[in-house]
């Protein structure tokens, strides 16, 4: 069944999830790096 | 309720009403010349950098009258500069003629003018590092020296896209007079946030090349203020990577919502992120420069933390992503927190080739946060991981987007079609894109964070014991970087077969056809605020924050400069 409700009235869920998941891995990634830099 | 379509002349051209526009043809005409000139400038640039990846590995020796730092100079103008430049306006000058309307004369002559100038600075400029007198890189640092000619080619490549910008302008100022009051096409209001921040950011270069660079070259003056043009180079280089960005973005906001059969996520949103990187992708090249003395912490600082703002919009595009990929799924009945990634359209090459730029996009922006951040600077700053990140930006999500958007903008210029045959073709191309480019960039990134250094051919040091165990990963190997560089290369030549058969083989479109669209989505700007488009307050903020990063700064630089450099040319 097709969802004909205004975007802005649509379930985003599942992006604000993505989202945070994108925000995580870029904040893993910056303090991966940083460990590296504190041992070096 | 206003709604965009961005229906245009071009739009139907196959239909026989369509084709009868002289200036959509002389238009559809200048995109190609730009593309075929792209394309060309690609083929080069891939070249080159096979030739780089096998020199690093030993496996070749160049002859006598070629050596690493011309292939190296040429592979970053062709692709950085050349590919990239041309290639965008191709884009903005189709869009634009599709979303406003078919250029008139004047608009035209001075587009075709432009693109033979910037054409011929290009063309020069390759001689002169093909003939050895500008061995420079794509940076052209001071105090290298290249010969005056060279930086005379940069100027005309520059003024060119000079040309075509303020005829883009004046195409966009002329519809805004017969449009009072009303909202541009999304497509247009893009092109006209690009170009603005271009022209501002090219004044950094021009500066630079025009009273610093020529007379030193030419040997009007004997030395050159090396912190000064480097500061002015990177006013312009850093925009530069939004230069190519932004036309990326305009195909994420405006042609993934139409291939998902969905309009625009929100109109005002997409016109602020392009807002806010006019803002914050200039006042922000003291961060190339973190490691140079002569230029107070507090200055660095500031424009660190201006860097650190295009996160918003960046996160701002990525929001508005994911959420046109989830509202498109449940439109087709996607059930749960993640079942709208299964109705996504991966069997159509345009869709599946831009949602991989996108994905190559987050490591790549998780390097730019690393690559800024004041201390970890240090750790990278000049190392190979800063050739990775360049090959995971712009080398990926940016080059990627080119190739998705070749995929269709071709057919829709030469009246062609994608056929079964070269639909595969591009899957593999992109596919094989993506895997060489996750061997290459990350044996860079790797061998880059333990040390080995960018900008020069060998990274042993002498063969010193400690750097040599540097190589002796499965990633950090110059056998992996290699193995990545050729299935670029071999990708790179797939994607010429590709365009080759777009321009010439494919068989003729037909009405309907979906490979022979330009697809743009449908953006409701009936709630967007009028002052959104208001271009003197965005450029007033944009001058105030250049003004506030810079005068500072570049005062000191002048008042208290150093003697100054002689030229050096040790190639």
């Amino acid at each position: 069944m097709k969802n004909n409700r205004n975007p802005h009235e649509a379930d985003l869920r599942g992006t604000l999830i993505s989202v945070l998941v994108v925000g995580v891995l870029i904040a893993v990634m910056w303090a991966a790096v940083y460990a590296m830099y504190v041992a070096l | 309720m206003i709604l965009h379509s961005d229906r245009g002349p071009l739009a139907g051209r196959h239909t026989s009403s369509a084709v009868a526009g002289t200036a959509a043809a002389s238009e559809r005409k200048l995109a190609l010349w730009n593309i075929g000139f792209a394309y060309t400038a690609f083929l080069v640039g891939t070249l080159c950098g096979l030739i780089q990846v096998f020199m690093r590995n030993e496996m070749i020796q160049l002859p006598v009258w070629l050596d690493y730092y011309q292939v190296l100079t040429v592979h970053g103008v062709t692709l950085a500069l050349v590919y990239t430049t041309f290639f965008i306006y191709a884009f903005l000058i189709t869009g634009m003629s599709r979303s406003l309307g078919s250029f008139g004369p004047k608009v035209a002559r001075w587009s075709w003018i432009g693109f033979f100038v910037a054409a011929a600075g290009t063309v020069w400029a390759t001689i002169e590092i093909l003939s050895g007198r500008a061995s420079v890189l794509y940076t052209f640092y001071a105090p290298l020296k290249a010969s005056g000619w060279f930086y005379v080619s940069l100027a005309l490549l520059i003024i060119g896209t000079w040309i075509i910008s303020f005829s883009l302008i004046a195409h966009y100022v002329k519809w805004r007079k017969a449009n009072p009051g009303v909202m541009s096409p999304l497509f247009a209001f893009m092109t006209i946030s690009t170009l603005i921040m271009w022209i501002i950011a090219c004044l950094g270069v021009v500066a630079a090349v025009v009273f610093m660079y020529i007379p030193w070259a030419f040997g009007w003056v004997d030395t050159i203020n090396v912190e000064l043009s480097r500061t002015l180079f990177w006013f312009f280089g850093h925009p530069l990577v939004y230069f190519w960005l932004l036309p990326a973005y305009m195909a994420w906001y405006l042609v993934v919502p139409k291939l998902l059969g969905t309009r625009v996520f929100s109109d005002s949103l997409a016109r602020l992120s392009f807002l806010l990187f006019i803002l914050f992708s200039i006042p922000v090249g003291l961060h190339h420069q973190l490691t140079e003395p002569g230029v107070a912490d507090f200055w660095k600082f500031l424009q660190v933390t201006l860097t650190f703002m295009v996160v918003i919009p960046t996160l701002m595009t990525a929001f508005s992503l994911f959420a046109t990929f989830e509202i498109s799924g449940r439109q087709k009945g996607a059930k749960g927190l993640f079942g709208w990634v299964g109705k996504l359209p991966w069997h159509d090459i345009r869709f599946t080739s831009l949602f991989i730029a996108m994905v190559f996009f987050i490591p790549g922006g998780a390097g730019g946060i690393i690559n800024t951040s004041f201390q970890l600077n240090e750790l990278v700053h000049n190392t190979l991981w800063v050739v990775g990140h360049f090959h995971i930006t712009v080398g990926t999500p940016v080059a990627m987007t080119f190739m998705g958007i070749s995929f269709w903008l071709i057919p829709y210029l030469t009246g062609r079609t994608l056929t079964k045959t070269t639909k595969k073709l591009a899957f593999v191309q992109i596919i094989s894109w993506s895997v060489g480019m996750l061997f290459m960039s990350t044996a860079q990134h790797v061998l880059g964070l333990l040390g080995a250094p960018r900008r020069t051919q060998h990274s042993n040091y002498s063969d010193h014991p400690t750097v040599l165990g540097w190589f002796d990963g499965f990633f950090s190997n110059t056998s992996t970087l290699a193995l990545g560089g050729i299935i670029l290369f071999f990708s790179a030549m797939l994607l010429m077969v590709i365009v080759f058969r777009l321009w010439l083989i494919e068989p003729r479109s037909e009405e309907g056809d979906l490979y022979a669209e330009f697809p743009i989505a449908e953006s409701d700007a009936s709630a967007t605020p009028r002052w959104l488009e208001n271009w003197w307050i965005w450029i007033g903020i944009a001058v105030a924050l250049i003004l506030l990063a810079y005068t500072f700064p570049i005062t000191h630089m002048i008042q208290d400069a150093p003697p100054g450099s002689k030229g050096f040319i040790n190639w």
